[in-house]
């Protein structure tokens, strides 16, 4: 197999601050604001109402549809509101409002022991369904639904996404070396799903303590390997992995499970561990507080719905004589920047990213015109031409954007944006020419 | 608390760049051409050194001047126009007075880089139009390879005249020619341009090895090992494969694009070189290509990787781009078509040549009637193969013997036709008539571009007046019975002129029955 896909980049990955320190469980102290839409697919439904007592692990918003997802209270007390409220992307969204008492108590049933190996396939998916399980690698979506592929039987690959390749964050890289063996039983768990397919556990080799430990975990099981990667920006993108992993590449519309591949992060993996061998639905997940400016970088067990102040104090704060100038959800390559750090955290925030200094702010300031270097052609891991598109894009040239260049392709993984030595903005171009595009074909009736 | 106070930075991804800016990447081209213009500051000393200067500066100068003008941000930091001035400087012969680097870069940042926009923006890579812009505005200048005064040719011209080179001095720097000369230096800062991502390999590599075999193709002649090592090393190709092709504002975006560019610049350098008549081939080669380079990057537009056939489905034929195919065939059949036509007229070339010729042998034989061979004579100036004549004469050449007759037939003398190389401006060509006992009946010129005023009274009374009428078999420039007194402040062309001459008498001295 090989390690590597075409293209890539190779930003510092920043991990020294807090790849070596240990999780710490954070309890919040305020309120807990629990949003209802944290999945891609349709809001939850809310199941209870201002005033209700909830527990810990009590389900507090229902699925609306298939492709939706359980929402459970990560706190013990008393529903304040159910409102809109501020999300890290800036929109206001429904979300459950709980009055946390502190004492945690967990919700009656949670926690108890099930033998998954009795289990039969269809009882797996509802426990995956129950558990509200989405893709803890940042995209949310549902991982059940994930797991009903129309096409069973071609599943080859099961791959476990453990690249972590976004600087920064090691809550995975943290995860991997001390949950290896709940991560493994949960690739078990798939894998008596798919009998045909084999497991595959990808890590970059910037952390061989987790290689090691994984690697440990899978002695003697013969349909479960690990694959060492190349340390490269977005290695851990799913496509690239697909391309690693199966020698092949996706298309615009095609999902993974069309190349017989299911991906999932290595969160997400051992989230359907915890919730099939030990009925624990999703209310917690492993996160990051990092930064240069950060006085104690942490990788941190988070309650769902916990404020994002309340975790950069428990992380220290900034350091002395520091300003923040920027603050992400997720890492810098793909995450995104807040507006206000007072609102919860989702299901699929894996860092709280802090920055003293805002790189796009200096290579604004660096901008020149594009000296067509190839730079961005060299490094789009889909084989885009990023400088043609930028030139068809800035002509208002949506015809040649589409069909000569393929340009609804771009993933957005921003890694032309990141080499480009004239600084331009070619992700935010892109962006914003597919949204241009979408936008008119929405309106001839067409399209998605 | 204060974390809410503090406005925070918004916007999208990626928050993380490279630390490689615009300025970064000139720098590095700065960087890579140092060896080369240290090696030439070092060979050729202070003037090499103020015509880099004055390139450099200039077109920093001219850029500030114009961002200043246009109401533009100034651009000059960015060190884009640095690079253009330093990469015309060492495209020009160390001696050419300061106005030529002034004028080129001049041109080069004005008209060809901001008028069409400032950086990224111009068609052409500007240091190469300023070169060409110079070469056909000074030609002279610009061709005139001297070292303190001394004119020597470069290797290049020397090889052209049939003498050989040797590889190693041309390797290290040493021999004459343009301020970035040294093949090493130049290898040693491509190879830093290589390594830091400046350039890419497919440029280099496609332009050099299609020269190769396009020399090969258009001259007919198999290529040693050595002669490929000199036609690689020579005449600036390692300087345009290096850094000027893969200028990457004029060069095609993808690799397919790089490659396709890079055989279709080899291709027409050797074209140019092998069947044409202008003293660059190199920088007009990748001007054409430069203005070609809009189509090469729309028919070559990469395919994303979902979208292309697995590589084992492939023909071997689908491998190589359909328009590099395409591009290289357009120029084989230009080259091939205008070798045939140099076939075809080059008789009808030599009788108006002679048409022309015959007037200068009658006004150094008015007795001659008619015109005929002499078969000694003319099988000895084939075997000389157009080299140069004996060791007395500089680089002197036999062109034609001519017998000439009166009305009677009886043979008046014979006229032979020599050339000098070693004019101020070129080449002397100059027919002398000879009578039976070795008298100079007159000499008459045929070819003289020599600098009006002075070289140019070589052609004209009293100079060429002085060899009428006497018998020797060698004139001298010094004290002897045959002293020819020089033009004033022409000594060089006076020079060329009497080694001519010797040649000539010497020739016929030698092969007259």
């Amino acid at each position: 197999m090989k390690t590597t896909f075409r293209g890539g980049v190779h930003p510092d990955d920043c991990k020294k601050y807090s790849r070596d320190i240990p999780f710490e469980t954070y309890r919040p102290k305020g309120e807990v604001v629990i949003m209802l839409s944290q999945h891609i697919g349709k809001p939850a439904k809310p199941v209870v109402a201002k005033g209700a007592a909830v527990q810990v692990g009590q389900l507090i918003g229902e699925a609306d549809g298939f492709v939706s997802a359980n929402i459970y209270s990560s706190c013990s007390g008393t529903v304040k509101a159910v409102e809109p409220r501020r999300s890290v992307n800036g929109k206001m969204v429904q979300s459950v409002v709980i009055d946390n008492d502190g004492l945690f108590t967990l919700a009656e049933g949670v926690g108890a022991k099930r033998d998954w190996k009795s289990m039969s396939k269809e009882a797996i998916l509802d426990a995956v369904k129950w558990a509200g399980i989405v893709g803890l690698g940042g995209a949310g979506f549902p991982t059940n639904v994930k797991l009903m592929p129309k096409n069973p039987d071609q599943i080859e690959y099961i791959i476990a996404n453990g690249a972590e390749c976004e600087p920064y964050i090691t809550c995975d890289d943290q995860l991997m070396r001390n949950y290896a063996d709940e991560i493994v039983a949960g690739m078990e768990i798939i894998l008596s799903m798919f009998p045909k397919a084999k497991g595959v556990i990808a890590i970059e080799k910037n952390k061989p303590e987790a290689i090691a430990a994984m690697q440990k975990a899978c002695a003697g099981k013969s349909n479960l390997q690990v694959l060492p990667l190349k340390t490269k920006y977005p290695q851990g993108g799913e496509r690239s992995i697909i391309t690693v992993v199966a020698g092949k590449h996706l298309r615009m519309g095609m999902l993974p499970a069309d190349v017989g591949c299911i991906v999932d992060n290595v969160a997400t993996i051992r989230a359907i561990y915890r919730a099939v061998a030990f009925t624990e639905p999703l209310y917690e997940r492993a996160l990051t507080v990092t930064g240069d400016i950060v006085a104690s970088p942490k990788n941190l067990f988070v309650p769902i719905g916990t404020c994002f102040e309340e975790l950069l104090e428990a992380a220290g704060g900034i350091k002395e004589g520091k300003t923040i100038t920027k603050a992400l959800y997720g890492g810098p390559m793909m995450g995104g920047a807040f507006a206000d750090l007072n609102c919860p955290t989702l299901k699929n925030n894996n860092a709280l990213t802090i920055l003293g200094v805002d790189p796009v702010e200096v290579a604004q300031k660096q901008m020149t015109a594009c000296l067509k270097c190839g730079r961005c052609n060299r490094t789009c891991p889909l084989g885009l031409t990023p400088q043609m598109m930028a030139v068809a894009a800035h002509n208002k040239d949506y015809e040649a954007y589409e069909k000569t260049f393929n340009g609804l392709e771009c993933v957005s993984c921003g890694s032309c944006t990141y080499a480009c030595p004239a600084k331009r903005p070619l992700m935010q171009i892109f962006a914003q020419t597919k949204a241009e595009i979408m936008a008119a074909k929405r309106q001839a009736g067409g399209g998605k | 608390m204060e974390l809410t106070n503090k406005k925070l930075n918004l916007s999208t991804g990626p928050h993380v760049r490279s630390p490689l800016t615009t300025r970064k990447v000139m720098a590095d081209v700065l960087i890579a051409l140092m060896p080369a213009t240290i090696n030439g500051i070092i060979h050729f000393g202070f003037h090499a050194f103020c015509v880099v200067m004055v390139s450099v500066l200039t077109a920093m100068l001219v850029e500030g001047a114009f961002c200043w003008a246009a109401k533009k941000p100034c651009t000059v930091g960015d060190l884009s126009a640095a690079v253009t001035g330093l990469m015309l400087a060492l495209c020009l012969p160390a001696g050419v007075p300061l106005y030529i680097p002034f004028l080129g870069s001049l041109f080069a940042i004005l008209v060809v880089k901001c008028l069409f926009g400032g950086l990224g923006k111009n068609i052409m890579n500007p240091a190469l139009a300023g070169r060409c812009f110079l070469l056909i505005s000074f030609a002279s200048a610009m061709t005139n390879y001297s070292i303190d005064g001394i004119t020597a040719a470069t290797p290049l011209a020397r090889y052209s005249a049939g003498k050989s080179i040797d590889l190693m001095r041309v390797f290290l720097g040493f021999d004459n020619g343009v301020i970035g000369c040294s093949i090493a230096a130049l290898l040693l800062g491509g190879l830093y341009l290589l390594i830091r991502g400046g350039i890419t390999w497919e440029i280099p590599v496609c332009m050099t090895g299609s020269y190769a075999v396009a020399v090969y193709i258009f001259s007919g002649r198999a290529l040693s090992l050595e002669e490929f090592l000199f036609q690689i090393c020579s005449g600036g190709v390692l300087m345009g494969a290096l850094f000027m092709a893969t200028d990457p504002v004029t060069s095609p975006v993808t690799s397919a694009g790089h490659i396709a560019y890079g055989l279709l610049v080899g291709t027409l350098c050797a074209l140019f070189r092998v069947k044409g008549s202008l003293p660059d081939s190199v920088s007009y080669a990748i001007i054409m290509s430069n203005l070609l380079v809009p189509f090469i990057d729309l028919a070559l537009v990469k395919k994303p990787y979902a979208y292309r056939e697995p590589r084992n489905k492939k023909q071997m034929s689908d491998l190589i781009p359909r328009a590099a195919v395409i591009l290289a065939v357009i120029t084989l059949c230009s080259g091939f078509i205008l070798g045939g036509l140099n076939e075809l007229t080059k008789d009808t070339i030599a009788s108006i040549k002679l048409a022309a010729n015959a007037e200068a042998y009658r006004a150094v034989m008015p007795d001659a009637e008619t015109f005929g061979s002499n078969e000694a004579m003319d099988a000895a100036i084939a075997a000389l193969d157009g080299g140069t004549y004996g060791t007395d004469f500089g680089r002197a050449t036999i062109n034609e013997a001519i017998v000439g007759k009166d009305a009677s037939g009886n043979v008046v003398g014979t006229i032979i036709s020599a050339t000098s190389g070693d004019g101020m401006e070129g080449n002397i060509t100059l027919a002398v008539g000879i009578s039976a006992d070795g008298t100079v009946l007159g000499i008459s010129f045929t070819e003289l571009n020599e600098t009006p005023g002075l070289g140019s009274l070589c052609g004209e009374s009293p100079f060429k007046d002085q060899f009428n009428g006497v018998q020797t078999t060698r004139f001298s420039l010094d004290n002897s019975a045959t002293k020819i007194d020089s033009v004033a402040g022409a000594t060089i062309s006076s020079r060329a002129v009497v080694n001519a001459i010797n040649a000539a008498l010497d020739f016929y001295a030698a092969n007259a029955q």
